[in-house]
């Protein structure tokens, strides 16, 4: 379907747009679900922007332990979170970068942001940091493997190593059948492990001795802090926007896309947001065996596309 | 014509230079012979790459016909060796002086220029006879290398180890020469036109892939490997790691393009034999506590990714699939230039930690990035490159790798690719444990000990060697792009056919990934300057001095901090070679508990060796041949008289009997 170059601006003016403003909705949206769950009325849906807000002009506290390691992982789960951004599509059929091979460059650049994470929390010289530092590199190698093993099973399906043509144009083989369920069930895995949800990690938890990702982010305040948050909330969008792309209907109109994929986002986030109402975090030890169903999902859905 | 000799050039500046510290020595003519023959070698080598040129010398060595000659998969890799042999010299001549106690400084400064000179003629030598020599002449000086601090009893086992290792594939090698000879009809090297011969070029190959994996170290030829990476000097060790294991790679690549036809299957076989060393090497490195060792392993990791890359192009080749063939050999190619870049950084860095804190051992460390900051900063794109992250160099080259497994998915050679491409993955997300170990222990939080506690940067001589492999690093990950006309000259010289394929091809969407990596980069300062800039409230008030906060607990010490060993236990755990001893807290009152942890490893000190000593222990019952009687040695001779006049007497008969012609 040829676009005019107007349209086509526009569209990745609005895809930019989803990618800087829309974020922070998303764990607001799920901590509300959350409180009506419990029966409480809970914070309000914007409660994450007016947290932005304020810890922007907040004054940050450095431990004299830190140097400027400290810094990278809040700038860098960021940058790397908004690049990745370009490269997914959102509501339209195609992101506004894309090229064959952009799917390993997304998967790296989360691991970029990671390690960088990792690093900043081993910088406090925490012990409790450690920890959590340690518990994110073991797992994750795990969602590692998961991942590929789904974009291999797509790029067997469609031809293609680009994400716009993986998520968007899956093909008639591959349309709501078994392996198209199994990718997406192995990356449901990912997506809470990545995004430190319940049953992977509890992001409400009070005790440090529990935590994965929030225990690395302890000591960070004020402007870092808030990077770290608004990081956070653009991950939960952009693999968000992995997880719903192959299931949403498309070509139905400029506009009618777009409101498909934030409908389908928010839908993902109620889910996100039930899910961690109805259930409890896995004890740590129950964690692997959680990430290797993951693998194993994604490997059967991959299997099954070389047969 | 110009780039061999160049290079000639200056491989002799560096003999030269090698030849001083016979004599009275001195650094001022020493080194800047050195840095000079580096720049010689290191323009003739691009300006092959570049221009394309190639030139022979032919000469006759030992009566038989032999040949220098330069082409394209020669200078691809001369060029890491004049670039980490010229930083090496000027890193080494801070890090270990040519007045070094026991002579060690210049014996060290001679086997150096030796190990220089040997490996530019392997990459250089087109005849069989002619390459063994030079072969040889590597592995020799190295092993010199290795043994530099002979007075340790582990450096003295490493080296020996090397030498037997090293000695067991050049038998293999000196095989596979033999057979060429008589393949090729003389032992000059010249590609194999014409017949195949199957039974012969399989075993050719398989012979190549053999015995230069030994010198590779592939799994599980590498036994020698960590022992002696670590135990050299860490300049010695980036050299050996960044360019002496690349002469296996350079010989089995080498050979199999001499080969008309390649056999299916030895693509697919040496595809998983490479996923199986990278997941093994990158296993042992996480579980390491000696950093020189983590590094080491690292490498065997690495040769294991470009492992993978030349069975995906021995597997194009076999069947005449030329991108497939372009993708492998590129990836090979590509990340090792990435490889010998990163891990000479990285051993330049473990080198000034060690030369400032003095030991190896990361669980006494840490903190060093405030103590050694010039140190921490050089060596961070280093670390994010061997990670594999973009926007590194190694990224690309991974990539590429991805592109070729994808590509070999998609055309129906799904097993081994299909085990190899989540293996990859698995190795990228488990080198982030690794090396986030490393530097999370070497550098950041609070020392551990007095030692790290005093530690402080080193000089200048050592610290630009790695700057300037920091900008390299960052460049071959935003200028791949540019690098890809000379992959294919060196592909071409492969598997003919396909020239430019990946310029063509590539070109775009590396150009892309460049360019996003500098956006990324750009990205991230901005939003760097954003959190450094004080806020209207904030600015106006003093950075106070605080402690990190303890989460409650109100006196912690430093020895609470995580410790590096806990820190990879998730995945250390599963090593077979990992043995921990530890005394738990029991009864009311307990004694002190303690905690030892050792790494041995599996294939090497596990296995292989006991099985060498309990092989050497029985051959030594052949002593007993040897009593020391003159009177049983005059027996030996009789014996041997009679045997032969036996023969002569049994020989027309025989022949006659067994129907030999005479």
């Amino acid at each position: 379907m040829p676009e005019s170059p107007f349209a086509h601006t526009l569209q990745v003016l609005l895809h930019v747009l989803t990618a800087l403003l829309l974020p922070p909705l998303l764990p607001g949206l799920i901590n509300k679900v959350k409180a009506l769950m419990a029966g409480r009325s809970g914070p309000p849906v914007l409660q994450l922007y007016y947290d932005l807000a304020k810890l922007s002009r907040k004054q940050a506290v450095f431990s004299r332990t830190t140097t400027w390691i400290f810094l990278a992982g809040p700038v860098g789960a960021v940058s790397v979170g908004l690049v990745a951004a370009m490269l997914v599509p959102f509501g339209h059929a195609h992101a506004p970068l894309q090229f064959q091979g952009d799917v390993i460059l997304f998967a790296y650049l989360f691991g970029l942001a990671r390690f960088l994470t990792v690093l900043s929390a081993l910088d406090t010289g925490s012990s409790f940091e450690g920890m959590g530092a340690a518990r994110e590199v073991t797992f994750a190698a795990l969602a590692e493997p998961a991942l590929f093993l789904g974009f291999a099973a797509l790029a067997k399906s469609t031809g293609s190593l680009s994400l716009s043509t993986m998520l968007a144009h899956t093909g008639p083989l591959f349309k709501f059948s078994g392996p198209l369920v199994l990718v997406l069930a192995g990356w449901a895995i990912v997506y809470m492990a990545e995004n430190s949800r319940i049953p992977v990690d509890d992001p409400n938890t009070h005790l440090e001795l529990t935590m994965i990702h929030e225990v690395m982010v302890l000591d960070h305040s004020g402007r870092p802090f808030a990077l770290v948050l608004y990081g956070a909330s653009l991950k939960l969008l952009v693999l968000g926007a992995l997880l719903v792309g192959p299931i949403l209907p498309r070509n139905l109109g400029p506009l009618r896309d777009w409101l498909v994929f934030y409908l389908g986002l928010g839908i993902l986030a109620v889910a996100v947001g039930v899910a961690e109402s109805v259930m409890a975090r896995f004890r740590m030890t129950k964690v692997p065996q959680f990430l290797v169903a993951g693998v194993l999902a994604t490997a059967f859905a991959f299997l099954l596309m070389l047969v | 014509m110009a780039a061999l000799y160049l290079v000639l050039l200056g491989a002799a500046l560096w003999l030269g230079s090698g030849l001083t510290a016979l004599g009275r020595p001195s650094e001022r003519i020493a080194l800047p012979l050195s840095l000079v023959g580096s720049t010689f070698g290191v323009a003739g080598a691009v300006l092959c790459l570049a221009q394309g040129s190639s030139g022979t010398l032919d000469f006759y060595f030992a009566g038989f016909p032999a040949r220098l000659a330069m082409d394209a998969l020669s200078a691809a890799f001369l060029v890491p060796l004049y670039l980490v042999a010229g930083l090496g010299a000027l890193y080494g001549s801070s890090y270990w002086p040519l007045d070094a106690p026991k002579g060690t400084g210049r014996s060290l400064r001679f086997f150096y220029a030796l190990l220089v000179v040997g490996m530019t003629l392997v990459f250089l030598a087109r005849q069989g006879l002619f390459f063994l020599l030079a072969w040889e002449t590597m592995a020799v000086s190295a092993f010199f290398l290795i043994g530099t601090e002979h007075e340790d009893a582990k450096v003295r086992r490493a080296a020996w180890t090397y030498l037997v290792a090293t000695h067991i594939g050049t038998v293999l090698l000196t095989a596979l020469m033999i057979l060429l000879a008589r393949r090729t009809g003389g032992w000059l090297w010249i590609p194999i036109l014409g017949a195949t011969s199957p039974k012969l070029d399989t075993v050719i190959l398989v012979l190549a892939i053999l015995g230069f994996g030994f010198k590779a170290g592939w799994i599980p030829f590498h036994f020698w490997l960590p022992a002696a990476h670590a135990g050299a000097p860490s300049h010695v060790s980036a050299i050996l790691s960044a360019v002496m294991l690349k002469a296996g790679i350079y010989g089995v690549l080498r050979i199999s393009g001499l080969l008309p036809w390649i056999p299916t299957g030895v693509g697919g076989t040496l595809l998983l034999l490479g996923a199986a060393t990278a997941l093994y090497g990158v296993l042992y490195a996480l579980a390491e506590r000696d950093f020189k060792r983590l590094l080491a392993y690292s490498s065997i990791e690495n040769i294991g990714v470009i492992g993978m890359g030349i069975g995906l192009g021995l597997t194009g080749r076999a069947t005449h699939d030329s991108w497939l063939t372009s993708l492998g050999f590129g990836a090979a190619l590509l990340h090792m230039w990435n490889h010998s870049v990163f891990k000479s950084l990285l051993f330049f860095g473990a080198g000034s930690v060690l030369h400032a804190t003095e030991t190896r051992d990361m669980e006494v460390l840490g903190g060093l990035a405030s103590r050694m900051p010039r140190t921490a900063r050089v060596l961070f794109p280093g670390l994010l490159a061997v990670a594999a992250l973009p926007p590194f160099g190694a990224f690309v080259s991974e990539w590429v790798l991805y592109r070729g497994l994808f590509a070999a998915l998609m055309r129906g050679y799904p097993w081994s690719a299909g085990l190899a491409l989540p293996a990859l993955a698995f190795v990228g997300g488990l080198a982030a444990v690794a090396f986030a170990k490393f530097f999370g222990f070497l550098f950041l939080g609070s020392p551990r000990s007095a030692v790290a506690e005093k530690a402080h940067d080193p000089n200048l001589p050592m610290l630009i060697p790695m700057g300037i492999l920091a900008v390299l690093c960052l460049a071959l990950g935003l200028g791949s792009a540019w690098l890809l006309p000379a992959v294919d000259q060196v592909a071409e010289i492969l598997a003919p056919g396909a020239s430019d394929l990946l310029t063509t091809s590539l070109g775009h969407e590396l150009r892309l990934i460049g360019g996003l990596a500098g956006a990324l980069l750009v990205l991230g300062g901005l939003v760097w300057s954003w959190v450094r800039r004080p806020s209207k409230i904030s600015g106006a008030l003093p950075e106070p001095d605080l402690p990190t906060w303890g989460c409650g607990y109100s006196a912690p010490t430093i020895r609470m901090q995580y410790s590096a060993d806990s820190f990879s236990d998730g995945w250390a755990t599963l090593l077979p070679g990992r043995r921990i001893r530890m005394r738990r807290l029991k009864a009311i009152f307990p004694t002190p508990s303690t905690y030892q942890s050792e790494l041995v490893d599996s294939a090497g000190l596990g296995f292989l060796e006991p099985m060498v000593e309990r092989l050497a222990a029985r051959a030594l019952r052949l002593r007993k041949l040897q009593p020391g009687y003159l009177t049983v040695y005059l027996l030996y001779v009789l014996l041997a008289l009679l045997g032969v006049f036996s023969w002569m007497l049994l020989r027309p008969w025989l022949m006659v009997m067994l129907g030999w012609p005479a």
